[in-house]
């Protein structure tokens, strides 16, 4: 199988002439990713595990051309990742929902569809599958703040959907909502993903979370930022919420859990 | 519990203000009555005032005392409204600029705070100098003092739309137009409300303020001719009272404005909207 994302020998230092001014260590720039070098297979589930600080957001915004790395080669959709992000390749998630107050949850979800000048008609029909995917379809006329944070979310991820996007990027996408709302969320990911047959980079800090989801799970270490390992996590799809309390799960679990070096 | 709720509403508070203030000024009246000789030319009772309005008696140009006050706060209403308008547009799209460039913020926000503490009767000979016309000054000051609120409050709206926004418009490669459009503008419009309540009585005070320097229509002339006398004493009680009228009203007016804006149901971030002035 091909390649969706190839980084090579990927170094991130913050404060070192890049960065904003004001944020610079004057002493000596922070290490955020140290020599990170993956392969991610189109159409893989591929999650970013590690502590608060490992540099998991900085790779995913190298990803997304939110911002740029300070050396290495990042190849995303076939081109670089300007191109990518220029072409529209991705949609991409962050850990609040980012949902505008003014607009519908309807107007909210055709918001890529506006920016990239669809005509009207083509984008309630897509909204309107979208909305149903992730089971808002009795909400499309209500203003976000009418929601809870786990349907915030799941308009967030209708809106990343919307322009069939060759890939999903996630940020700790779950990481702010309760536990209950957090496990349907993850169920409906999987059906969802299981759908549209992108691929999937999912950034977490929850280890249960990322070997539930993932096919292969990449553990991030900080103090520098590193990748130091990629475990294959071999359990059947599809998989229900039931499964996290089979032996082989926990197993998996313990083995990305030992796999963390110097936290 | 229920009459705590009672005591406590916005109504009742209101009435119980309005009792006060009407208790004090009649006492005051009541005050002046005993020790002044013409005790309406010094300070007549509430309904004194009340029954000029309806007085019908000729006192300029075939007008009553009422029919003359409003004639004049039209103008300075007109002119301030002008002023307003201007100052309200001039100062959202400074913002707007400030906000796209960084240099031409360094290069006006500055400033701007100077406008604010030049004193208008100060700056009313300046304005009267360039324009050489008073009732264009008078609405270029209105305007100057409108401006200010808005840009600042504008500019503090277009900052107040968070990383995560901006990062989700660049990986649409949203361009400017849009970016601004779809996201700040709709952003900053509470702020921009907040600047323009600020600025709607502040373009009106300035407005009679700038008139009473000269001549002319207007409800400043009109308050510094009753104050030299020769007109009913009362003529400069209508003045103030609609004065105050007109500014409250012009306060309200933004205020429906901003309801009628935000019809949807949507409750904008309050916290967000408390903010420089
Ligand atoms: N804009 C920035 N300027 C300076 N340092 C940053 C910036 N963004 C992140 N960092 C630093 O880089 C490291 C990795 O950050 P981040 O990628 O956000 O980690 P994670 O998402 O895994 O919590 C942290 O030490 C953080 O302080
Ligand atoms: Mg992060």
């Amino acid at each position: 199988m091909s390649n969706e994302i190839t980084i090579k020998n990927v170094n991130m230092v913050y404060g070192e002439g890049g960065g904003h001014r004001e944020l610079r260590n004057p002493a000596r720039g922070t290490v955020a990713l140290k020599d990170v070098n993956l392969d991610i297979k189109k159409g893989e589930f591929i999650s970013l595990l590690g502590p608060s600080g490992c540099g998991k957001t900085t790779l995913l915004r190298i990803i997304a051309n939110l911002q740029n790395q300070t050396s290495g080669n990042v190849e995303v959709a076939g081109g670089t990742p300007e191109q990518a992000r220029k072409s529209r390749k991705y949609g991409i998630v962050f850990q609040s929902p980012v949902l505008q107050d003014w607009r519908t949850i309807r107007q909210n979800v055709e918001l890529p569809l506006e920016i990239s000048h669809y005509p009207k008609s083509k984008r309630h029909e897509l909204s309107e599958a979208m909305l149903r995917l992730v089971g808002l379809e009795k909400f499309k006329d209500v203003y976000p703040n009418e929601l809870s944070g786990g349907m915030q979310q799941r308009v967030g991820i209708a809106r990343a959907l919307i322009m069939q996007p060759e890939i999903l990027l996630m940020d700790e996408p779950f990481s702010a909502l309760d536990e209950f709302t957090r496990d349907k969320l993850q169920e409906d990911l999987l059906n969802i993903w299981s759908r549209s047959l992108c691929t999937v980079v999912f950034v977490t800090h929850n280890i249960a979370e990322s070997v539930y989801l993932s096919d292969r799970v990449c553990v991030m270490s900080p103090r520098p930022g590193r990748l130091s390992a990629v475990i294959d996590i071999d359990l059947p799809r599809p998989r229900k919420l039931a499964m996290r309390d089979t032996v082989e799960f926990v197993e998996y679990v313990s083995k990305v859990r030992n796999s963390f070096e110097g936290i | 519990m229920k009459l705590k709720k009672i005591l406590f509403s916005s109504t009742f508070i209101t009435i119980v203000w309005i009792v006060l203030l009407c208790s004090i000024w009649e006492l005051e009246a009541l005050h002046i009555e005993q020790i002044k000789r013409t005790p309406e030319k010094v300070f007549p009772h509430l309904m004194q005032i009340f029954e000029s309005i309806a007085d019908p008696k000729i006192i300029s140009n075939d007008q009553t005392s009422i029919e003359l006050v409003l004639t004049n706060a039209y103008a300075t209403l007109e002119r301030a409204g002008i002023g307003f308008l201007i100052g309200a547009l001039s100062g959202f799209i400074l913002a707007l600029l400030m906000k796209f460039s960084g240099i031409i913020e360094k290069i006006a926000f500055p400033y701007l705070m100077l406008i604010q503490m030049i004193p208008i009767l100060g700056m009313a000979p300046i304005v009267f100098a360039i324009t050489q016309d008073i009732g264009v000054s008078r609405i270029v000051i209105s305007g100057v003092l409108t401006f200010y609120p808005v840009a600042a409050n504008t500019l503090a709206g277009l900052k107040s739309v968070s990383a995560e926004n901006e990062n989700l418009f660049r990986s649409y490669s949203a361009n400017v137009f849009q970016t601004y459009t779809k996201l700040y503008i709709p952003t900053s419009i509470p702020f921009l409300f907040t600047g323009l309540k600020i600025s709607a009585p502040l373009a009106i005070t300035a407005s009679i303020l700038v008139d009473t320097l000269q001549g002319g229509v207007g409800l400043g002339c009109l308050l510094s001719q009753s104050l030299k006398g020769g007109m009913s004493p009362f003529v400069f009680w209508q003045i103030i009272f609609l004065s105050a009228a007109i500014g409250i009203l012009s306060l309200q007016v933004m205020v429906i404005a901003e309801k009628i804006i935000m019809s949807h149901k949507v409750r904008w971030n309050r916290e967000k909207n408390k903010n420089l002035i």
